[in-house]
């Protein structure tokens, strides 16, 4: 099963360190001081509402309508996550229309190409950006290291049935007294 | 590569961080285990250094010495030599033709730190010769300091940062932590995962009003209401501690004749919240087992900040929750230094150590120190720095030395301050930026920043932090400190300090409650709180923990008072409040914040004016949209953010912001104790832009000018020999 990344709303506190982080961590350079409006592309987003503030990012579905719709086969289940193959992605869009949490974007940027005829252009390139969690990072996800209120953290298959587990007995503990017939 | 340890130079959660330096230069920073943020960093202080590179994303660092010799002309660079002789000169007539008190110098809440303040009110006090002394404190916490030092004794946090997450019930009044200290809203998060039971009183559906039991929704401007009709509850219900109440405090007989007019059901139509929600409120904040109030500026930027500081304080000592782990009162002071300012005397009434300037024997005790005759010392209170503008303009002001501070964006009503910056005959800015209010300048000192020099800061829980030099200055700039020494030199008084640890050792000396707060105790994780009297003391995390207040009485000060409305109205042109909040990616006057790639990225210029749904519908305001805000006093464009934490009839901007600056429709009614100004209430209006084509181009061209303006002021400045 894989992991995911999930926002606890009682903590978050909309600060949006995250999302830096996020932007930082997927840059070749790490560069911080780098970052401009034009090349800030997170793949974690707070979301504030009336009652809600809470960060949104990839669950990482076991049956990923984004790989499922894909007409290039770029995306694909790989290291216990949903991954982008970026160089088969045409940028067509399909699989931001498919995600139900709106967690994938295509995002574009500039690259220089060679045009054959000793030409560099610079031509625009698109990718499908959605969370990786930070699977080449030796510290692990960069938003769940920075968040000041500990509100991200990462959800295995353990951690799901642990969860499960805890709901049960709340459920049966607290509501015990109103089975007994 | 090498890692130095520092504390973040933004809000005064005094959070500790590691610099990592490779080959001079910072590439990033780390958080570090400070006893206020356990390893625990903001974006701010992860994403917030980059402002040393001199990015220019905002405006330029200053890095020459320069003179306007009239005013309107180009800035001339100068040596240093010349610089010092200049002020020197120009200070020494000013002081010789209008008198000592015709001079104002200011400190800094900010990176200088400590140190920097403490010479700074020396230089006014024994060189200049008056308490012509202040800081932004007076636009923020000042209340909070004037109320309590006459309700508990101490004009500070009773309890430490940490303590918030421990108490049992927190009750934030006018205090929005996401927003202005994430790492302080962190322990508030903790609280209520530990079951504190939390009470939010803000117009506005805040982080904190999210997570809370209770949110109580008070109108803008009737803050003295709900502190009535909380005090009429505890007493009408017989909620008080009557045995704290009887042997640690005075006053309780003068409440009631106050507070009978306010009863719960009786305010409900003035503040908006039921009496049932005010009742409860009460009920839990006293019968919690140890309870803290914490404020910000939503209490303290009133005409009567004051007074509710006061009477918030009597919520604490009514219940008796003071003096124990989780039950205190938290004013949490908003930038880095705000309480080192304070706790250094660079206010117009206190020496270092909150020691009276019209205590004679205090005087004689500085002035033996400082080797100078007390006679010719100031004997009255000084100027505060809200009151310069009309004091220039009246004539009384006529110099203006300005450290690391930008009235001319963080001050209200920007024209009436615009004016009384005219009116000077002499403007001497020292800062690291091409600010607004360095723009205007006649001398142009400029200094190392934070990251460039170390010293010790004191976060917002009286805790003394070192922090540490990480990189050299690039530029032809000097440390605050030892620029200041040099004009004192040249004006006849000799001041030479070898390092920060110098001074520091001289300001412990002469003050009693910083006495045992040694460098060496302080180390590069030492947390010391003061009071901190004796060199093998710990240092005091907790006020007041024998309930003996530093009161003259030694007993708590019950207080209540009647409301007065807000100064200005609003009215038929001008239907809404405007209030001005913080937040969270940008900091004070934003010099700093604004030239940080990350932090530009998040939000820029023209700012955000924040505003519920139905008010935008009836204004036909869309979402994102630029639109107009005007009050009685100016106009400024800004961008519409619609949002349904907003109340209705009330619009909230931020005041960082310099193209749609805020405090151009702000007003200076002042609160009469502490004279800070009532920025969060005035009247205003906003209106739709019809054509949103050309209000996003009027902004962009608006802000870049605004920006080449400032980058030519540095770059364009030459020797006189050059212009000539």
């Amino acid at each position: 099963m894989n992991s995911f990344i999930l926002a606890d709303a009682n903590k978050c506190i909309g600060c949006r360190t995250c999302e830096v982080a996020c932007a930082v961590a997927h840059r070749a350079d790490g560069d911080v001081t780098a970052l401009s409006a034009i090349n800030f592309t997170p793949r974690i987003h707070v979301v504030k509402g009336a009652t809600i503030s809470t960060a949104t990012q990839c669950r990482q579905c076991e049956d990923a309508p984004c790989a499922n719709v894909c007409p290039n086969n770029a995306i694909r289940r790989a290291h216990g996550f949903v991954q982008v193959q970026q160089e088969r992605c045409i940028g067509c869009k399909t699989c931001v229309v498919a995600c139900p949490y709106g967690a994938m974007e295509v995002v574009t940027y500039p690259v220089v190409r060679n045009t054959g005829a000793a030409v560099n252009v610079l031509r625009e390139r698109a990718q499908a950006n959605k969370c990786d969690l930070c699977y080449d990072r030796p510290e692990g996800p960069a938003c769940i290291e920075v968040c000041p209120t500990a509100a991200l953290r990462c959800v295995d298959r353990d951690d799901l049935a642990m969860l499960s587990a805890d709901k049960r007995r709340r459920t049966a503990l607290d509501n015990g007294a109103g089975f007994c017939v | 590569m090498e890692k130095v340890t520092t504390v973040c130079p933004y809000c005064g959660a005094g959070c500790k961080m590691k610099l990592v330096v490779d080959n001079g230069r910072i590439i990033r920073a780390e958080a570090a285990a400070g006893a206020t943020n356990q390893s625990e960093l903001c974006l701010k202080g992860y994403y917030g250094w980059d402002f040393l590179n001199d990015t220019k994303l905002l405006t330029p660092r200053l890095r020459e010495p320069m003179i306007r010799r009239e005013k309107g002309g180009p800035f001339e660079t100068v040596s240093w030599d010349e610089a010092i002789k200049y002020v020197a000169k120009r200070f020494a007539e000013i002081k010789a033709k209008h008198g000592a008190r015709a001079i104002m110098t200011t400190g800094s809440s900010r990176g200088t730190g400590n140190e920097t303040n403490y010479v700074m009110q020396k230089f006014t006090r024994a060189v200049l010769g008056s308490n012509n002394v202040d800081c932004c404190a007076r636009v923020c916490h000042g209340p909070s300091v004037a109320g309590l030092r006459e309700t508990l004794g101490n004009g500070a946090m009773s309890v430490s940062i940490e303590d918030l997450e421990q108490a049992k019930c927190l009750l934030i009044f006018g205090y929005n932590s996401a927003d202005s200290h994430p790492i302080v809203a962190r322990r508030i998060v903790k609280a209520k995962q530990n079951g504190a039971k939390i009470i939010v009183c803000d117009p506005r559906r805040i982080e904190a009003a999210r997570i809370a039991d209770q949110h109580l929704q008070l109108n803008n401007g009737c803050n003295v209401v709900m502190v009535n009709a909380f005090i009429y509850t505890l007493l009408e219900e017989n909620l008080y501690n009557k045995d704290y109440v009887a042997k640690y405090t005075e006053g309780f007989d003068s409440l009631w004749n106050v507070v009978k007019d306010y009863a719960p059901e009786k305010v409900e139509a003035i503040t908006g919240v039921s009496a049932q929600e005010v009742r409860q409120a009460m009920r839990t904040y006293a019968s919690s087992p140890s309870s803290v109030i914490c404020w910000g500026m939503g209490v303290t930027q009133f005409g009567q900040g004051t007074e509710t500081v006061k009477s918030l304080s009597t919520l604490a000592l009514l219940s008796g929750n003071l003096g124990r782990h989780g039950a205190g009162v938290a004013p949490v002071r908003g930038q880095n230094n705000v309480q080192g300012g304070c706790d250094m005397g660079v206010l117009p009434d206190l020496f270092p150590g909150y020691q009276k300037v019209t205590d004679a024997a205090v005087r004689a005790k500085f002035a033996k120190a400082w080797g100078i005759d007390p006679e010719s010392m100031d004997k009255e209170v000084g100027v505060r720095i809200t009151d310069v503008p009309h004091l220039a303009l009246e004539g009384k002001v006529k110099a203006y030395y300005i450290m690391g501070e930008d009235p001319l964006q963080t001050e209200a009503d920007l024209s009436l301050v615009r004016k009384g910056i005219d009116a000077l005959d002499l403007l001497v800015v020292q800062d690291i930026f091409m600010t607004k209010t360095a723009e205007a300048a006649d001398v142009i000192l400029p200094a190392t920043s934070w990251g460039e020099h170390g010293g010790v800061f004191t976060c917002a829980d009286r805790g003394f932090q070192r922090f540490e030099k990480a990189i050299e200055p690039k530029y032809n700039v000097k440390r605050d400190w030892d620029i200041i020494s040099l004009i004192a030199t040249e004006m006849g008084y000799p001041m030479h300090y070898d390092n920060n640890q110098q001074i520091w050792d001289e300001l412990r000396e002469l003050c009693p409650l910083y006495y045992g707060v040694t460098y060496e105790k302080m180390g590069e994780f030492g947390h010391i709180q003061w009071p901190c009297p004796t060199l093998d003391h710990p240092g005091t995390p907790l006020l007041y923990t024998d309930n003996k207040f530093a009161t003259p009485s030694g007993k708590g000060q019950l207080f209540a008072t009647h409301w007065r409305k807000p100064a200005e109205l609003t009215d038929e042109e001008f239907p809404l409040v405007l209030c001005t909040v913080r937040e969270v990616g940008h900091y004070s006057c934003r010099s700093m914040t604004g030239n940080c790639a990350a932090l530009k990225t998040l939000a820029d210029e023209p700012g955000l004016v924040n505003i519920n749904p139905e008010d935008a519908l009836a204004l036909g305001i869309k979402d994102q949209q630029l639109v107009w805000v005007a009050s009685r006093r100016g106009k400024v464009i800004s961008r519409a953010n619609v949002s349904d934490r907003i109340n209705r009839g009330a619009v909230y901007m931020t005041y960082q912001w310099w193209i749609g600056a805020c405090n151009e429709l702000t007003q200076d009614n002042l609160d009469p104790t502490s004279k800070t100004p009532e920025t969060k209430y005035c009247a205003a209006n906003v209106s739709a832009i019809e054509d949103q084509t050309w209000a996003e181009n009027y902004a962009a061209q608006v802000y870049s000018e605004m920006k080449a303006r400032l980058r030519h002021a540095v770059e364009d400045a030459r020797p006189a020999a050059v212009t000539a």
